[in-house]
């Protein structure tokens, strides 16, 4: 049996004496995409920030493809070579282009040569349907370009697991489908990815699990269908109908 | 009307800039404006003949003594006769060229910063600044290079306020890069050392930080070594400047959002790469103003070293002043200082408006292609 792409095991996490993660298990199975969700405060990004450790935690593990990871800067750092992230607000690089955006991570990081990592760069851009935008700096794309962009650059590292932390939540309406387009064609594809999100619809359609956290804790944790049909707990119910309002 | 033509539709007449329209828009002004206007052109007519005819129509020009020059107007050839000593110092002779090549270097390299864009010329800039220190004490010394020695007792005038000048800002830019880093590290102990040193740096008058380093430093050296007066005060300076440096680069790291180091860290850089590809980088372009700012102090303030017995280009002509053939030109020394000192903190300030310039227009022009 392979390892699971991540496995969390009692996390628990404190913001002085605020219990912001409670006693967390998770499981995301290789190829799999997750969708995170649940009301603003419930913690479910600060356990996406775990899964890449820009968040430090206090009990528990985090445990990668079968290897715990650990808290020293170096054991982070290797951490964060396999684990991709994208981000509510792009933190794309105003100061580079889209391609050199894309690029320059994998030739620092990953030692690519300049050629091969900026012809992966076009590739990556053409994936997400920017090709015509390579040479363009981030003030001058829109939110849903920059995000894309962002997603591009994130897939150059060749990630193992991708986490999006509310990749849509800044966009203006119109933006949000193209996001979505890119996204879905990932899990499609068979990405392994944590989402984190209110898009329901996205959720629905493509994940195939959905983990709804309250209060720092997991409350549910089922396939989207049932969580859609038949939410178990009352708090689950609440959200639902507020979301999908 | 179709939608097709309102995106070529001007601006109504009056809110058009331009020199006619700023004529006419004379006529409306205020009548504060107005009396200032006048009160300005009053003060051109009466300042402005006497000091045309003092400086240009009755100026001599040659002369060998203060004897030849016409009372009436300005005696520039005081200037004109002493401006080898005023440029190279004490240089001999038969080696101002090295001098001259010294005096020359950042210049050039702040006109090309200034000239027509080309492939690669911020990196040619920055290294022939980068490659100064070094390079420049190689040529003024000149003994390393099989070329007649001349001592540091002989460097003087404008040579020494550019040499100063640049050696310390180029010198205490990555000590001041070090230092921002520092009083922001995360380290306790490096944090507090940063500090305190940067506080202490820049808490103490510069003339106090160049009595320190002359004085004090050649105790704490080994007995027996000896180090030329300039090399201790370039050591004062490069400190005090790198202490207000630090704190230029500080304020550019803070402008930059959390977002960034954290999308950095994301992606597998190290505390090092992501600095240096993505913080400071990012870092130095929204403070470019600031450094300036710091360079431009720094260059006038080189003129300190007067007090540890350099003579810098004030103090060159200082001196000059009050040679008996030239007695009575303090007026004319001090413009020529004034021009000068203005021309090069002048020829900055263009060139950070400059780097702004290209900066702003980079994506745009990127944009095109």
């Amino acid at each position: 049996m392979t390892a699971a792409a991540i496995n969390v095991v009692g996390l628990s996490k404190w913001f002085g004496d605020f219990l912001a993660l409670d006693d967390i298990a998770l499981t995301v199975p290789r190829g799999c995409s997750t969708v995170l969700c649940g009301p603003s405060g419930s913690g479910k990004s600060t356990l996406l920030r775990c899964l890449n450790g820009l968040e430090s935690w206090e009990e528990g593990e985090v445990v990668m493809s079968g290897r715990p990871v650990g808290h020293r800067p170096r054991d982070l750092v290797a951490l964060r070579r396999r684990v991709g992230m994208v981000f509510q607000d792009f933190n794309l690089f105003p100061h580079l282009d889209a391609l050199s955006n894309v690029a320059l991570p994998p030739r620092v990081n990953l030692g690519l040569a300049r050629a091969e990592a900026e012809a992966e760069a076009e590739m990556l851009l053409a994936q997400v349907g920017l090709a015509d935008f390579a040479r363009k700096y981030p003030a001058q794309l829109s939110g849903g370009q920059k995000q894309r962009v962002a997603i591009a650059r994130a897939l150059a590292m060749q990630p193992e697991v991708l986490l999006f932390d509310e990749p849509t939540s800044a966009l203006d309406p119109e933006s949000i489908g193209e996001v979505l387009d890119v996204m879905i064609s990932l899990a499609d594809a068979g990405r392994t990815m944590v989402v984190v999100t209110h898009e329901m619809g996205f959720a629905r359609r493509v994940c195939h699990e959905v983990v709804f956290m309250c209060a720092g804790r997991v409350a549910e944790c089922c396939p989207p269908e049932r969580f859609f049909a038949e939410p178990e707990t009352e708090r689950a119910r609440a959200f639902l109908a507020q979301v999908q309002y | 009307m179709t939608l097709s033509t309102i995106p070529s539709r001007l601006p109504p007449e009056a809110s058009r800039t331009g020199i006619s329209s700023g004529l006419r828009g004379m006529a409306s002004e205020s009548p504060v404006s107005l009396i200032l206007w006048l009160a300005l052109a009053l003060g051109a007519a009466w300042i402005l003949p006497g000091l045309v005819s003092w400086a240009l129509l009755d100026a001599t020009w040659v002369a060998e003594d203060r004897s030849g020059c016409d009372p009436s107007g300005a005696c520039w050839a005081f200037i004109v006769n002493r401006l080898p000593q005023f440029g190279f110092g004490f240089f001999p002779p038969q080696e101002r060229w090295r001098a001259a090549v010294a005096l020359a270097w950042p210049v050039v390299a702040l006109a090309i910063a200034l000239g027509p864009a080309f492939r690669g010329r911020s990196g040619l800039v920055a290294g022939a600044l980068a490659a100064y220190p070094v390079g420049a004490t190689l040529v003024l010394w000149g003994e390393p290079l099989g070329l007649p020695g001349v001592g540091t007792a002989q460097w003087g005038g404008m040579t020494m306020t550019v040499y100063v000048g640049t050696v310390a800002f180029v010198l205490a830019f990555p000590v001041g890069l070090v230092l921002a880093l520092g009083r922001r590290s995360s380290l306790p102990a490096l944090r507090v050392l940063s500090t305190v040193f940067i506080e202490v740096w820049r808490g103490l008058p510069l003339i106090a930080v160049l009595f320190i380093s002359v004085v004090m430093v050649p105790f704490l050296l080994p007995p027996g070594t000896e180090l030329p007066r300039l090399a201790l005060a370039l050591v004062g300076i490069t400190l005090y400047t790198s202490s207000y440096l630090a704190e230029v680069f500080r304020g550019g790291l803070q402008s930059l959002g959390k977002g960034q180091a954290e999308a950095a860290a994301a992606l597998g850089f190290t505390y090092w790469t992501a600095q240096g590809y993505i913080l400071i980088p990012q870092a130095i372009r929204a403070v470019i103003p600031g450094i300036l700012n710091t360079v431009v102090a720094l260059f006038k303030d080189t003129t300190y070293v007067l007090v540890v017995g350099l003579f810098d280009f004030l103090n060159i002509v200082n001196a000059a002043v009050a040679d008996p053939h030239w007695l009575g030109l303090a007026n004319e020394g001090y413009i020529f200082v004034g021009i000068v000192y203005w021309s090069f903190c002048f020829l900055l300030s263009r060139v950070s408006a400059r780097i702004e310039w290209d900066m702003a227009r980079g994506a745009a022009r990127e944009a095109r292609t």
